[in-house]
C-alpha cells in the first residue's frame, strides 16, 4: 500500500492532477500544464471534464457523503483526519515525500522552506487542535451530530451542504488544507478546483483520505477547469449548495456573475497585510530579534500569501530607530536568503520588483531620508522612508517599505484607503499598547493582528478575514419549541 | 546609523547660475553610503565645482556634439568602436550636465571614471522621463518638448526636451528614407494623424509631417483632423490612385487605421491600390481603438488596400527616443525591428540590468546616439526577444499577477481602475 504511491509520484515524468472518483483516467481529457522554474519544470496533467461528467461526480458524492459523513459523529472525522496529519507530518511516508519532491518544483519555493512550512502548518490540523478549531465555531460541537436542545426551548442542529465547492487558489502551497478540512468537519461532499499553480496539494490529500479512509473514497473530488469558463463554471455552482473561493477579485466579480442565487457564495478576495514596530520593540538588545521575525514574515513563502507583510511601519524614538530597523531587517533578509533562497522570478514578476525599486529611487533621488537598500541583484529589497507613506501594495517576492513614524496611532489613517482590502496586522508593541492599538486596526479594518514572525502561521480556527470558517458552511436547523410543544400532543400513550 | 549627506547648497547655485536645469533638486540633494549602491561616494566638491564650470560653455559643446552626431548620422557605416566611442562621449557630458542623470548614475555606481562601454551606460526607465527633467540643455532654452501620451500613468506625462530637432530630423530622415521609401524620392501620401500644429507636443506628429514635407509629393495630405476621419476625402485619393497607378503611402497611428477599416467596412468598401503602395502603421491601440491581434490586424490591412504585406511597415518608436525602428513588412509575426547604426538595442534581466541570454526573452534597453540632450540609454518596458539583426516586440512587460488572494501592485491598480 505504501509503496504504489511512491512509485507513482516520484517517478513519473508527468504528475498526473486531481482526484476523480468512479472515472477511469481514459475517460477524461487531460491538459498538460508547465510549472515551475524553467530549468526544473514539472509537467502536470490537469483534468478537463465535460459539464456531464461534472454532473455525475455531483451526485455521486452527494449520495456517498449522505452515507459516509453525514452520519459519522464529528469526533470520527477527526480522528481519520488526524491520522491523514500524521502521516504527512512523517517524513518516511510516501505522500509526505511526493509533497517534498514535487511542491518545490511546482511552485519553485526553496525546497526547505517548503518542508518547514508544511510541517509548522501541518501541525495545525492534528486532533487537538482540529478539536479546539471546531470549538471555535461551536461552543456544542455535538451541534453538527444531532439536534441539541436550546436553552431557550426548541432543539437545533448544524447541517453541512450537500455539496461545498472549493475553488482554491494556488499563491502558497498546500492552501487548499483550510477549507479542505473544514468542509468535512462540517460533513460535506465536496468537489475542490485546484489551482494551475498549485495543482499538488490537493490531489495528493485527497488521495491520502481514500486510502486512509476507504468508505470516504466517494465523498469528495479534486477537478480542474479553465478559471473562467462560462459554461462550467455556471453548470457546477448550479449543483453546489455553497462555493467557498480564493482569488482575486476580478476572478471573484466573475465567479459571482454566475452564481444562482440560492447558492451561497462565500469569497475571500485580495488581501493587504503589514506590520508595525513600536519603539518598546526597540531596545537595542530587542532590536535585532525584532528585525528577524518581520524578515521571517517578508521571506517566508516570498510574501505570496495574503497574510504577507508589505510595509512595516516603526515608530521613532527607540534606541533602534527607524532606519537602523530597516537596515537591520536588510541584513537579516540577506541571511535568510542564503538560508532559502527566492524563487526564480518570470520576467513579469522581476519587471513588477524592478518598476517598484525604480519608483524608489527616484524617490530618493527627490526627498532626503528616502532610501533603498539591497542591490538589485539581491533577492530581497527593503525602502525606506522617512515621511508618512500611505499603504500600497508592492510587488511581493521580499520585497518591503518600512515607514518611520512618529507615533503608531498615526498609522490610521494610513490604512484608512485600503479598509476593503486590509487583513493580517504583525504587531511587536508593549502590552499597554496591544488593545489600545488592536481597537484602533479592528475599526480601521484589520481582521487579524499577531506577533512578528506568526503572520504566515495563523492558529487553527482563526477567523479568515474576518468570518467563521465553519459557521459560514453550514445551515442551521431549528425545530421551534411550538413543534415539540405540539408533538407532546400526539403521544400514543394518554396522559 | 547613515544620516543624510547634504549636497552644499553654493554647488547648486553654482550649478544653477550657469544654467543647469534642474529645479526639482534645488533644494538639496540627498545622498546617502546605503543607497543602492554604496561604494560611489558624493563627488568631491571640488571636481563637481570643475563640471559646473564646464556647463557654462555648454552651449558650445552642444554645437560641437550636434555637428559630430549628424556627420556621424549621415556616414553608411561605423564600427564598433565609433560607436562606443561617441556613446561615451555623449554619456560623460549628459552625466555633467544634467544632474538628477548624474544622481542616478551615482545610485547605480557608474560615473564615465568607470564606464568604459556604452553597454555600460545605466539605462534610465523611461518613467523618469515623468519624474524629472532630463535634459542637457536648460528646459526652457529648449525649442521643442515632445510629451507621451499618458496612457500608463494617468495624467503625468514623459517630456522629452529637444534643444532643436536638427538631430532628430537627420536621424528620422535617414532611416525613414531607407526602410520606407525604398528608393522613391516622393510619393503621394496620406496621413492618418492630425497635423504638428493640431498636436504640438506629440513626436508622432512631427514625424509624419517631417515625412510628408521631405518624401510626400504635392497631392499629399492629412486626413485626420479635429472632426475625425476625412472618410470621403480619403476614398477620394486612394480611387485617384488606384486610376493612375500611382503608388500611395498610407501612414498613421495604428489604431486610426483600425477606426479607418471599421468605417470602410461599414460603407462595404475596399480598394486594389496600385503596385508599390505601402502603409505605415505604428503605436498599437493604446485603448483607443478595439484591441485586434496583430495578424488581424494586418490580414485585414492588406485586404482593405490591396497591399502586400510585405509592404505593410510598422514603426516602433517613443517619445523617449529621437529615431525609430522598422520592419521590412509584416508578412508574418511578430516582425523583427531594426535600428540604423546610430541606435543600439539589448535585451535586459529587469533586476540585474545585465543582458539575457541570445533568444530569452528581456526588457528593451536602447542606446540611442540622437538622444544627445536627454539621456543616451534608456530601459523601456517592453518585452522583446533578440535576432540576429534586430529583435521581435512581444508586448509590454505585463507586472506579474499574484497567483491568489495576495493583493500585487497590479492587481491593485487594476482593482483601482475598476
Amino acid at each position: 500500500m505504501m509503496s504504489a504511491p511512491k512509485e507513482n509520484f516520484l517517478k513519473a515524468d508527468v504528475f498526473k492532477a486531481g482526484y476523480l472518483p468512479g472515472l477511469r483516467d481514459d475517460e477524461v481529457r487531460w491538459k498538460h500544464l508547465q510549472l515551475g522554474a524553467p530549468n526544473n519544470a514539472l509537467t502536470v496533467a490537469v483534468p478537463e471534464l465535460s459539464t456531464e461528467q461534472f454532473k455525475n461526480l455531483a451526485s455521486r458524492i452527494r449520495l456517498a457523503s449522505r452515507t459516509h459523513l453525514k452520519s459519522w459523529p464529528v469526533s470520527d472525522i477527526v480522528r481519520t483526519l488526524d491520522t491523514a496529519i500524521a502521516r504527512l507530518l512523517n517524513a518516511n511516508d510516501p505522500y509526505r515525500q511526493a509533497l517534498e519532491h514535487l511542491l518545490p518544483r511546482a511552485t519553485g519555493f526553496d525546497a526547505a522552506m517548503v518542508r518547514l512550512g508544511l510541517n509548522s502548518y501541518l501541525q495545525t490540523f492534528r486532533a487537538l487542535q482540529l478539536q479546539r478549531f471546531i470549538t471555535e465555531d461551536f461552543a456544542n460541537p455535538k451541534l453538527l451530530d444531532e439536534f441539541q436542545p436550546r436553552p431557550k426551548g426548541g432543539w437545533s442542529k448544524a447541517i453541512g451542504p450537500e455539496l461545498l465547492v472549493h475553488v482554491w487558489a494556488g499563491n502558497v502551497p498546500a492552501l487548499p488544507l483550510w477549507s479542505f478540512v473544514s468542509g468535512l468537519l462540517v460533513k460535506a461532499g465536496a468537489i475542490g478546483k485546484i489551482s494551475s499553480a498549485e495543482p499538488i496539494f490537493a490531489s495528493l490529500f485527497a488521495r491520502l483520505l481514500a486510502e486512509v479512509e476507504p468508505r470516504w473514497a466517494d465523498c469528495f473530488a479534486v477537478v480542474w477547469w479553465q478559471g473562467g469558463d462560462d459554461v462550467l463554471e455556471r453548470c457546477v455552482f448550479a449543483e453546489a449548495e455553497v462555493v467557498l473561493a480564493y482569488g482575486g477579485n476580478t476572478a471573484l466579480r466573475s465567479m459571482q456573475d454566475r452564481m444562482p442565487v440560492t447558492t451561497r457564495f462565500l469569497s475571500h478576495g485580495h488581501k493587504l497585510s503589514f506590520g508595525m514596530v513600536s519603539n518598546a520593540a526597540l531596545s537595542v538588545l530587542r532590536g535585532q530579534a525584532t528585525a528577524r521575525a518581520a524578515a521571517l514574515d517578508v521571506a517566508r513563502w516570498d510574501q505570496q500569501g495574503c497574510y504577507s507583510p508589505q510595509v512595516f511601519y516603526v515608530q521613532r524614538g527607540g534606541q533602534v530607530q527607524p532606519l537602523e530597523f530597516a537596515q537591520l531587517m536588510a541584513s537579516e533578509l540577506a541571511a535568510l536568503t542564503a538560508k532559502f533562497a527566492r524563487r526564480t522570478l518570470t520576467l513579469e514578476e522581476a519587471a513588477s520588483v524592478a518598476s517598484w525599486r525604480k519608483q524608489h529611487e527616484f524617490e530618493s533621488l527627490r526627498q532626503i531620508g528616502h532610501q533603498v537598500l539591497g542591490d538589485a541583484a539581491q533577492a530581497f529589497t527593503v525602502a525606506y522612508a522617512d515621511t508618512p507613506q500611505t499603504l500600497l501594495p508592492g510587488p511581493l517576492n521580499r520585497c518591503v517599505l518600512v515607514v518611520a513614524l512618529n507615533s503608531l496611532q498615526d498609522v490610521m489613517p494610513l490604512i484608512e484607503p485600503q479598509r476593503a482590502y486590509l487583513q493580517t496586522v504583525g504587531l511587536a508593541a508593549a502590552p499597554e499598547e496591544l488593545l489600545a492599538l488592536g481597537d484602533a486596526l479592528g475599526q480601521a479594518g484589520v481582521t487579524r493582528i499577531c506577533a512578528l514572525g506568526a503572520m504566515t502561521s495563523p492558529e487553527a480556527g482563526w477567523h479568515h478575514d474576518g468570518r467563521f470558517s465553519l459557521l459560514d458552511l453550514v445551515r442551521m436547523v431549528d425545530i421551534d419549541p411550538s413543534a415539540e410543544l405540539a408533538a407532546e400532543r400526539f403521544t400514543g400513550y394518554e396522559l | 546609523m547613515a544620516t543624510a549627506e547634504k549636497v552644499p547648497l553654493n554647488l547648486i547655485e553654482v550649478i544653477l547660475a550657469q544654467g543647469s536645469c534642474l529645479t526639482e533638486l534645488s533644494r538639496s540633494v540627498s545622498c546617502s553610503e546605503h543607497v543602492l549602491v554604496s561604494q560611489q561616494p558624493p563627488l568631491p566638491i571640488k571636481m563637481a565645482r570643475d563640471m559646473a564650470q564646464d556647463t557654462a560653455n555648454s552651449s558650445s559643446t552642444s554645437e560641437d556634439i550636434t555637428r559630430e552626431l549628424l556627420a556621424f548620422i549621415a556616414r553608411p557605416s561605423v564600427s564598433d568602436e565609433e560607436f562606443n566611442e561617441l556613446a561615451l562621449r555623449i554619456f560623460a557630458r549628459q552625466f555633467m550636465l544634467n544632474l538628477p542623470f548624474q544622481r542616478f548614475c551615482q545610485l547605480r555606481g557608474k560615473t564615465p571614471r568607470l564606464v568604459k562601454s556604452w553597454r555600460d551606460i545605466p539605462a534610465v526607465p523611461i518613467d523618469a522621463f515623468k519624474e524629472f527633467t532630463l535634459s542637457c540643455l536648460p528646459a526652457e532654452d529648449c525649442e521643442r518638448v515632445f510629451m507621451t501620451s499618458g496612457t500608463t500613468r494617468g495624467e503625468v506625462k514623459g517630456r522629452h526636451h529637444h534643444p532643436n530637432l536638427a538631430v532628430y530630423d537627420a536621424s528620422m530622415l535617414r532611416h525613414f528614407s531607407e526602410h520606407f521609401m525604398q528608393g522613391d524620392a516622393r510619393l503621394p501620401m496620406g496621413i492618418l494623424f492630425p497635423t504638428e500644429t493640431l498636436m504640438q507636443n506629440s513626436s508622432l506628429a512631427h514625424y509624419l509631417g517631417l515625412a510628408m514635407q521631405d518624401f510626400g509629393s504635392a497631392d499629399s495630405a492629412y486626413y485626420l483632423d479635429q472632426n475625425g476621419l476625412r472618410t470621403d476625402a480619403l476614398c477620394e485619393a486612394l480611387r485617384k490612385a488606384e486610376q493612375s497607378g500611382q503608388a500611395f503611402a498610407l501612414l498613421g497611428a495604428s489604431y486610426s487605421f483600425v477606426h479607418l477599416m471599421d468605417e470602410l467596412q461599414v460603407r462595404g468598401l475596399s480598394f486594389a491600390l496600385p503596385k508599390g503602395s505601402r502603409i505605415l502603421d505604428t503605436g498599437g491601440f493604446k485603448g483607443q481603438s478595439r484591441d485586434i491581434p496583430m495578424d488581424a490586424f494586418y490580414a485585414q490591412l492588406s485586404a482593405t488596400f490591396g497591399v502586400d504585406r510585405r509592404q505593410c511597415i510598422n514603426m516602433y518608436g517613443m517619445t523617449e527616443l529621437s529615431t525609430q525602428f522598422y520592419d521590412a513588412g509584416n508578412r508574418s509575426v511578430p516582425s523583427v525591428k531594426r535600428g540604423p547604426h546610430w541606435l543600439r538595442s539589448r535585451l535586459l534581466d529587469p533586476l540585474t540590468g545585465q543582458e539575457v541570454a541570445h533568444g530569452e526573452r528581456g526588457i528593451l534597453a536602447h542606446t540611442d546616439l540622437a538622444n544627445v540632450n536627454s539621456v543616451v540609454t534608456i530601459l523601456t518596458e517592453d518585452v522583446g526577444v533578440a535576432t540576429d539583426d534586430g529583435f521581435v516586440l512581444l508586448g509590454r512587460a505585463q507586472g506579474a499577477q499574484a497567483k491568489g488572494c495576495s493583493l500585487a501592485v497590479e492587481d491593485f491598480l487594476k482593482a483601482a481602475r475598476g
